[in-house]
């Protein structure tokens, strides 16, 4: 059975930057963990150390949240539709962040000090994965405007990959 | 002398240093504070509580505003009071009320988690102040921002009682009023919290405005001597305040200011907003968000935040989750009134009528220290009862009409009195 998910900006990442993946499974239970093998790192995102899903994730097969339904067992048929959606979505997300993947030639480079330096920008690093032959950063940028988007214009111009996380809209 | 130490979220554990956070990056669980407890025990003593001046900052250890706080600094501090009247409507021995109706300056317990709030708006820098509210916390940002000197925008949804309206606008803010419900109101303030930089006190300060809300469980204890009552009644409309009067129980035992807590905590909620007590008696650990329909506009959350850590609390402390109908709410706030000389809102009609069910019940017994909590003020909400209360007596200015109308009033009293002989 093949279903859309909806993934969220926050775990984008995580499924190899898709919004919506096409998942194999007969029941929700079966999607996530279709899921969690295809994409690893989704695993422990979306399930407690209990095997449950999280309590502040939610999740909807067309629009209806599954606890209404037969949660983890509730079946779908093809070309269902299922959602996960932070229960308090928002809020977080409260300044600009943005994600950063660094090529292997940048990564020994002092890339995030240097736009602080050279635009009026205040960058915080929110969480970040840097191995020899790749690296990732999770941003929080704050400042006007005009100097954020010359400070990604900046980083897109040495070669790192920018990609802004944006909030989910859920109605 | 700084007593956090940081953002724990309550789901995962994972920590985050102080900041306008919210919501956990790995599990979207809720932020929290981390107090040091050891430290706090070291300088904090009943005497040093005792001798400050008689307000919620009198707890200031606590709280999570690290210089001197600068917003609110007289809020708190309500009269506990020894109940007499009601307590022989209802039957039962030891009976208090905590009156958060005269709380200063706007008449509600959210002037607690708001001067909480603005002072940690302020220690952060933010110029513009914001909320989504159902009204008490409305009146509440507005009066408390303007005396901070802050700008205020304020979403409520735009069918609320005038007397909250009024009592926003009067304050000079920017209030904003949204054609849907309050679930509705939160959502939108969540996406407009994003894309604007303000302090959200009830989403992006949130960790840090519910605190506040401790400091009325603080007071219950001291007021009582330094012990806590057997039973205490809270309402719930998102459900932050009855686990942060928990909390500030337990807290006031870690920190040795308390001996024990032996303390059944009991929720109240109107029949048609009890998405709470649904969970509670379907023994389900999780909500079902409802669509409101109640007089109690205060408290009508259908998809409440902390809903789970409220039903937790309850179950926690071996209390009950219990609803009234909107008759039983009014019913709640006359018989308050007039036993006590308390006009509460309709929250309050709540937390009386629920109070009243439960011994009824024999859920709370008769013979144990209760207390009820009364969290707003009834001059607010005037239009829930004003068909309720009877009618002046019009008459010319002549002694005679007085005496018409007076004369078969004292009959009726004495044919009463000799009844009752």
């Amino acid at each position: 059975m093949e279903v859309r998910v909806r993934i969220p900006s926050p775990l984008k990442k995580l499924a190899g930057g898709q919004n919506v993946i096409n998942a194999q499974g007969r029941t929700v239970g079966e999607v996530l963990q279709w899921l969690a093998m295809t994409y690893p790192g989704l695993q422990e995102r979306l399930r407690d150390e209990q095997g449950g899903v999280r309590r502040f994730i939610n999740i909807y097969v067309n629009e209806e949240d599954i606890r209404f339904i037969q949660n983890l067992e509730t079946p779908l048929k093809e070309g269902d539709q299922l959602s996960i959606i932070p229960a308090i979505a928002g809020g977080a997300f409260f300044k600009r962040r943005v994600t950063l993947t660094f090529p292997p030639k940048l990564i020994k480079e002092p890339v995030i000090y240097t736009i602080g330096q050279r635009f009026k920008v205040v960058t915080n690093i929110r969480s970040a994965n840097v191995t020899e032959h790749v690296g990732w950063v999770t941003l929080e940028i704050d400042g006007e405007e005009p100097e954020y988007l010359k400070a990604l214009g900046y980083l897109r111009g040495i070669g790192v990959d920018v990609e802004p996380i944006e909030r989910d809209i859920i109605e | 002398m700084k007593f956090t130490k940081g953002l724990r979220c309550k789901e995962c554990s994972r920590e985050y240093p102080i900041s306008p956070i919210h919501v956990c990056e790995f599990c979207f669980g809720p932020l929290e504070l981390i107090y040091d407890y050891g430290k706090i025990r070291e300088n904090l003593t009943r005497e040093r509580i005792e001798a400050r001046p008689k307000s919620m900052w009198r707890y200031r250890e606590l709280l999570p505003v690290e210089s001197d706080p600068t917003i609110g600094i007289n809020v708190g501090f309500t009269p506990l009071i020894r109940s007499e009247g009601l307590a022989k409507a209802l039957g039962v021995k030891e009976l208090y009320l905590k009156n958060d109706a005269v709380n200063y300056p706007t008449l509600s317990f959210k002037d607690r988690v708001v001067s909480v709030a603005l002072s940690k708006a302020k220690e952060f820098g933010f110029q513009i102040v914001a909320c989504a509210s159902t009204g008490n916390l409305a009146n509440s940002v507005a009066a408390l921002a303007a005396a901070g000197g802050f700008e205020s925008y304020i979403f409520v949804p735009y069918d609320l009682e005038q007397g909250k309206i009024l009592g926003t606008l009067v304050y000079g803010t920017n209030l904003i009023g949204i054609k849907g419900s309050y679930d509705e109101v939160n959502r939108l303030c969540s996406e407009i919290a994003e894309n604007y930089g303000w302090a959200f006190v009830n989403i992006n300060i949130r960790p840090f405005y519910a605190e506040g809300s401790k400091t009325f469980g603080y007071e219950i204890a001291e007021q009582l001597g330094w012990r806590t009552p057997e039973h205490v009644v809270v309402p719930m409309a998102g459900g932050s305040l009855i686990t942060k009067v928990w909390k500030g129980f337990k807290e006031l035992e870690t920190i040795g200011l308390l001996d024990g807590v032996n303390t059944k905590i009991y929720g109240a909620q109107a029949s048609g907003s009890n998405p709470i007590v649904v969970a509670f008696r379907e023994g389900l650990d999780w909500i079902k968000p409802q669509r409101p329909q109640t007089i109690a506009k205060s408290l009508a959350i259908g998809n409440p935040a902390d809903g789970y850590y409220a039903l937790k609390t309850i179950r926690e402390s071996g209390g009950w989750a219990e609803d009234v109908t909107d008759h039983e709410i009014i019913e709640g706030m006359k018989l308050l009134a007039r036993t006590e000389g308390i006009f509460t809102e309709t929250a309050g009609g709540v937390t009386v009528g629920v109070t009243k069910k439960l011994i009824e019940r024999g859920i709370i017994p008769r013979d144990e220290s209760i207390l009820i909590s009364i969290t707003g003020n009834g001059l607010k909400t005037q239009e829930a009862i004003q068909d309720r209360v009877g009618h002046p007596v019009i008459i010319e200015p002549k002694l005679s009409d007085f005496e018409k109308i007076i004369a078969p009033q004292r009959k009726e009293r004495e044919v009463r009195i000799q009844a009752t002989v």
